[in-house]
């Protein structure tokens, strides 16, 4: 691959022939700051769930979120449609969802908390369980496997000091193995928390930590 | 156009209702397609893959549980096709299955077995290590076993569908599914959750309550009526070395559809209770004497043929047979009539199956109190079944005692009565003052019949054998009738006894046992659809 | 511009500004052309829409390749019922990353797309149902919807038609199944994301009980280059059976691996050799999936006979899919990648039939087993046979997609498997 320049569409860290700013190739200079009340109602239900800083015992669908959450049960025919935002406006706050977000949920939505329960199991997305700061979720589906994301996953969970799905002990990193991320062409494709990093290399690694440790947001 | 829909199933024309599933049509020529997932009472989410039957025509098997028939279709269900998609099937529900059918309470009723018999493969190729789930404790009277469980999803269905509480759901997914509540909520403080143990067609939702009790093999079924409340749910009473291990619903749609609720199921222990007065018992000089029927009936007729006739004060119970009732109403007519009272336990409320809602545990909590006051009794006292027998307690004429025992009643009771009969199953302090105490059955030990709210008379076989001397009120107070002059003379079957005495009362008239058959016949009044069923 | 390549051999129209930040911006795009194809369909009734649809012979990009103006026409018309669109833009299969790119680069293109659709359909409401990873992608499309919202092309009267059409982007939370079109509708109106039975088929009883309409991102994304230039323009490229141009998602062992729209028809050793700029690091080819991880492996002999449109894969024992070209050089390490992609299935099953539920788990550690060096030539006949038992016996395909990759190795790289199972002999390095 030496000689292709091109390297990560998702992340700046060399746009080769793309000549693209990494905030250009996110849209990120495109959307601006959304509101966390979400702005127009029509994509109430996609706002970012995945933030560094959570509180396991934030306040849920208070003030803005409170606004938000409304906004969602506009968009639908009946209430029971609002679970999976519902669920992932509880996450957002509190890094994960608790067996009290999902009644708080539940009673939100005139719904069982046992089967709140059964959808939010039902999804990969829902931590059932605290994770670090950052989520770090890395694609060995085939075609990443094919160019080498298994050894990108050891070096992730090497270089974090973890085993897949425990929290580094500096309370920062979370590494799991993720099914496909639809960035076949890229890879090995990576999420960590909203966002996708893209033609990781196993020797890019550790300056993506540091790139992340070193960040206030996102 | 037809409403009705021409197909063939393995062979056989049938003929059915557009509308109708192949599984459903199969039962018309006899065949059974196996399937964990459909229920009758239930949605049909077509997710066992079980009931798969080959469509002539179709490219893939056809689930038959939600196919409905279509003219002219050529279905089989025992072609090598349908087998084979059916044993591939059956192995995957083997592949992780613990198979410890020597200590599940499921086996020797349990489909996963009975399939894998008929249709699975003589050997499972699984070599891989198993997954496992272990137990939980799912609350009120219910034991989970994760790893018997084949995610049919009919104990979700039933709390979602029909308790309509949806306190079960499947967790994760994938091979990780499992049924499980909301975390520790368990079934507590539901009210029909017997029910998923009933249909769940494996071992996996079982009963604390029968927990390792008896093995299905060794239990005898008898068809009977829950006595819980006056509903009359249609049960089965399951036994064992002549004692109650468990009551289940038996369908009757009219009635209960598939379901019982669980205050009925569980109250059966009574009817193993020992303490039984096993002898009739004759009161000479202040001194009782057990003797045989011949003598106890031949020296109360003597007695009552001398006792003055007329104003005769009955207490009966309403947990007594149409025909027991019928039987001490034609013998207090035979000693120059009089009045009968009956006292039973009401709760507060009712307590409806909301998507079955024509089934409720009522507010009358005997399943006889229609019937005995269609045949001329009354009800006294209060919503605990005491109090109300003043009048009776200081009677100075004939008292007789059906059944009722008289638990809160002293033990002067009667005592200034010319003749005082105490026919029951217990003695108690207020009936040691009784000339005779005549040893009579329960429900449990006899065949008879019980009116429910609705007026539905249905029956009910006997599964116990009954204690002692004990026999049914009907046949000793029927005797004792006959020879006071009651025009039926003495009867010998239950049958009998409700041609002679339960068809005569006008509500009844007209009725046969061939009418109630197991579904049961509603009587000639006409139902009152408030008064009665407060 | 270049994105990340492109090749002289594209015809780019759906892609045309992949890599194009401006496209995004609402006035760009009107600039440029866009939403004239909503402002002229808005101007023919809705079966006329269709008629045009029917008569381009657009295939549904996401997979199964149904007619969409067959399907459109199955909608009921005068039910007085709310009718749904639902743009199904879960994108899971493993090998396919154009649909995010279709979002990401031109969100208004997709937007116009779904707004035809709701029109020619009846529907009052679209939904995009995102798959919940594609957060990023998500926040582009939600821009731009606000923007087409303030531009009057969304809501309430969509320019002055007295048509209202709001347009709402739902998040999916994880899970593969929700790409299955029934299971996405459980999954937006809250519940597990488990396939229906059908029928009841979408068209009757869809989302929320109502009639709906489920088509792809890159599906809905052509309808209004096709409304705009007719049915005939669009069939100037492919097939008769298989017109119009089609995203191809290569990946893999390619030189210049990412998304190339071509037109349907192209020779799948030409996408590799030269599209893609051949394989990596001069290797062998040894196999290549061409439709995404749910069809067929086929080899080196066959690729070479591949033309890749919705027949031409059929006469090779495989499937066009999603037009994913998963491309596999000769130090791929077959049975490791089949096992890989067995876990995924496993892992993604829904868990409701059985079949699926038990015999994706069961495949995958027997596979495990094998791939360990632990298996036997017996299991080999095993596997083939506990695959087929999921073939046709379930509510979804998905457990026929667990079938396509382990039959198809071991019917064509048998040997990688004895020389596993006979001498513990891995292939390659992936």
């Amino acid at each position: 691959m030496s000689d292709v320049p091109f390297k990560n569409p998702g992340w700046a860290g060399n746009t080769g022939e793309f000549e693209l700013s990494e905030d250009q190739v996110r849209g990120k200079d495109f959307v601006g700051e959304r509101p966390k009340h979400a702005g127009h109602a029509s994509g109430s239900a996609t706002m970012p769930y995945m933030l560094p800083e959570k509180n396991p015992d934030a306040p849920l669908f208070e003030g803005e979120y409170q606004e938000r959450f409304e906004k969602i049960l506009t968009r639908y025919p009946d209430k029971r449609a609002a679970l999976l935002p519902a669920l992932g406006l509880a996450q957002e706050l509190r890094g994960y969802v608790s067996p009290e977000s999902m009644d708080r949920v539940a009673e939100l939505l005139d719904l069982s908390p046992a089967y709140v329960r059964g959808v939010a199991t039902f999804y990969t997305m829902y931590n059932k369980r605290p994770v670090g700061r950052y989520l770090v979720q890395v694609c060995t589906n085939i075609s990443c496997n094919l160019c080498g994301a298994d050894e990108v996953f050891d070096a992730f969970l090497s270089q974090t000091d973890t085993e897949a799905g425990e929290t580094s002990s500096d309370g920062n990193f979370t590494v799991i193995e993720a099914e496909c991320l639809a960035g076949c062409g890229f890879p090995t494709c990576v999420q960590i928390n909203s966002e996708y990093f893209e033609n990781v290399t196993p020797d890019e690694v550790p300056k993506i930590l540091e790139h992340l440790k070193s960040r206030k947001t996102g | 156009m037809s409403d009705m829909v021409k197909l063939t199933i393995d062979g056989h024309e049938v003929e059915v209702p557009k509308g109708t599933t192949i599984l459903e049509a199969a039962k018309r020529v006899g065949t059974e397609v196996p399937h964990y997932c459909y229920h009758p009472g239930m949605s049909s989410p077509a997710m066992c893959r079980l009931c798969l039957v080959e469509v002539e025509g179709a490219p893939k098997p056809m689930p038959s549980c939600v196919t409905t028939v279509a003219e002219g279709q050529v279905v089989n269900t025992q072609s090598d096709n349908a087998l084979g998609h059916r044993r591939g099937v059956l192995e995957f529900y083997l592949v992780n299955h613990p198979l410890d059918c020597p200590i599940c309470d499921m086996s020797g009723e349990c489909h996963l077995q009975d399939y894998v018999h008929e249709e699975g493969r003589d050997h499972g190729r699984g070599r891989e290590p198993k997954r496992i789930f272990g137990r939980d404790d799912f609350g009120g009277d219910v034991l989970f076993y994760g790893d018997r469980c084949v995610m049919c999803t009919r104990c979700v269905r039933f709390m979602n569908e029909v308790e309509q509480d949806a306190r079960l759901t499947v967790v994760e997914r994938g091979s990780k599914s499992v049924i499980d509540t909301f975390f520790e909520e368990g079934l507590e403080g539901t009210y029909w959750h017997g029910n998923i143990v009933d249909v769940c067609p494996v071992g996996a939702l079982v009963s604390k309550d029968f927990l390792h009790k008896a093995r299905a093999w060794d239990l005898e079924h008898t068809p009977s009526i829950c006595p819980g409340c006056s509903q009359g749910c249609n049960i089965e009473l399951h036994t064992r070395d002549n004692l109650v291990q468990r009551l289940k619903p038996r369908e009757n749609l009219d009635v209960n559809g598939w379901w019982m609720c669980d205050y009925g199921r569980m109250d059966y222990e009574w009817m193993n209770t020992g303490g039984r007065i096993e002898a009739p018992l004759v009161r000479r000089n202040d001194a009782t004497t057990a003797v045989a029927w011949k003598d106890a009936l031949s020296e109360l007729l003597d007695r009552a043929r001398s006792a003055s006739t007329g104003n005769v004060k009955a207490v009966a119970s309403p947990l007594a047979s149409n025909e027991d009732l019928a039987a001490l109403k034609a013998l207090v007519d035979a000693l120059g009539g009089g009045e009968i009272v009956f006292r039973g336990r009401r709760a507060e409320d009712e307590v409806v199956l909301k998507g079955f809602p024509s089934l409720a545990r009522r507010r009358d909590l005997t399943p006889n109190s229609k019937g005995a006051r269609l045949i001329g009794a009354e009800r006294v006292g209060s919503d605990d079944g005491a109090g109300g027998l003043d009048a009776v307690a200081s009677h100075d004429g004939v008292v007789i005692v059906l059944g009722d025992a008289l638990l809160d009643q002293d033990e002067g009771f009667a005592a200034n009565a010319s003749l005082f009969i105490y026919a029951g199953q217990t003695a108690a302090p207020a009936s040691s003052g009784a000339h005779f105490v005549l040893p009579t059955t329960t429900f449990a030990e006899q065949e008879g019949t019980f009116t429910n709210i609705d007026g539905r008379v249905q029956r009910f076989w006997a599964g116990l054998q009954p204690p002692g001397m004990a026999r049914p009120a009907w046949l000793v107070l029927g005797a004792l009738a006959a020879e006071l002059g009651d025009a039926s003379g003495a009867v010998r079957t239950a049958a009998d006894a409700f041609q002679a005495y339960v068809a005569r009362v006008s509500a009844f008239e007209g009725l046969t046992y061939e009418d109630i058959g197991t579904r049961g016949a509603v009587v000639n009044e006409t139902v009152s659809l408030t008064g009665d069923r407060a | 511009m270049a994105y990340p390549y492109v090749s002289d051999r594209e015809v780019r129209v759906l892609s045309k500004h992949f890599g194009d930040p401006m496209q995004r911006r609402i006035d760009t795009y009107v600039e440029r052309g866009g939403y004239g194809a909503l402002k002229k369909a808005l101007g023919m009734a809705p079966g006329e829409v269709v008629d045009v649809v029917k008569a381009s012979g657009l295939r549904g990009r996401g997979g199964a390749g149904f007619p969409t103006g067959v399907k459109w026409s199955f909608m009921p018309k005068d039910t007085g019922k709310p009718h749904y669109l639902i743009c199904n833009a879960d994108e899971s299969e493993p090998g396919t990353f154009k649909d995010r790119e279709l979002i990401r680069w031109d969100p208004h293109q997709l937007i116009e797309g779904c707004l035809i659709g709701a029109h020619a359909i009846g529907a009052q409401h679209v939904y995009i149902y995102c798959r919940g990873e594609f957060f990023e992608t998500t926040q582009v499309l939600a821009k731009a919807l606000e923007d087409a919202y303030a531009k009057g092309y969304v809501g309430k009267d969509v320019l002055g038609s007295g048509k209202d059409i709001d347009v709402t982007v739902h998040l999916g939370a994880g899970a593969y199944i929700c790409g299955e079109e029934t299971g996405l509708m459980n999954s937006l109106e809250g519940r597990r994301g488990q396939p229906r039975v059908k029928p009841p088929f979408p068209a009757a009883v869809g989302a929320f009980g109502m009639p709906s309409t489920i088509n792809n991102v890159e599906t809905l994304s052509a309808i209004p280059h096709i409304v705009t230039n007719g049915g005939d323009w669009y069939r100037q490229w492919g097939s008769e059976k298989s017109p119009g141009t089609k995203l191809f998602c290569v990946s893999g062992h390619v030189n210049k691996p990412g998304n190339y729209e071509l037109p349907l028809g192209f020779p799948l050793i030409e996408l590799i050799e030269d599209v893609c700029g051949g394989m990596r690091d001069g290797n062998a080819l040894k196999a290549v999936i061409p439709g995404g991880s749910s069809v067929p492996i086929i080899n080196a002999e066959e690729t070479r006979a591949c033309m890749l449109d919705y027949e031409g894969c059929v006469a090779v024992g495989t499937m066009l899919g999603c037009a994913s070209v998963i491309v596999m050089d000769e130090t791929t390490d077959i049975v490791k990648q089949v096992r890989r992609m067995v876990d995924f299935y496993a892992h993604e099953s829904c868990g409701q039939c059985t079949p699926c539920r038990e015999g994706s788990a069961w495949t995958g550690k027997m596979m495990k087993r094998i791939e360990d060096g632990r298996g036997t030539e017996e299991d080999l006949d095993t596997l083939m046979e506990v695959t087929q038992q999921m073939v046709g016996t379930t509510i979804c395909v998905l457990s026929d997609s667990v079938a396509a990759p382990v039959q198809s190795s071991i019917k064509k790289f048998r040997d990688e498997y004895l020389a596993l199972i006979r001498r513990g002999e891995r292939v390659g390095a992936a």
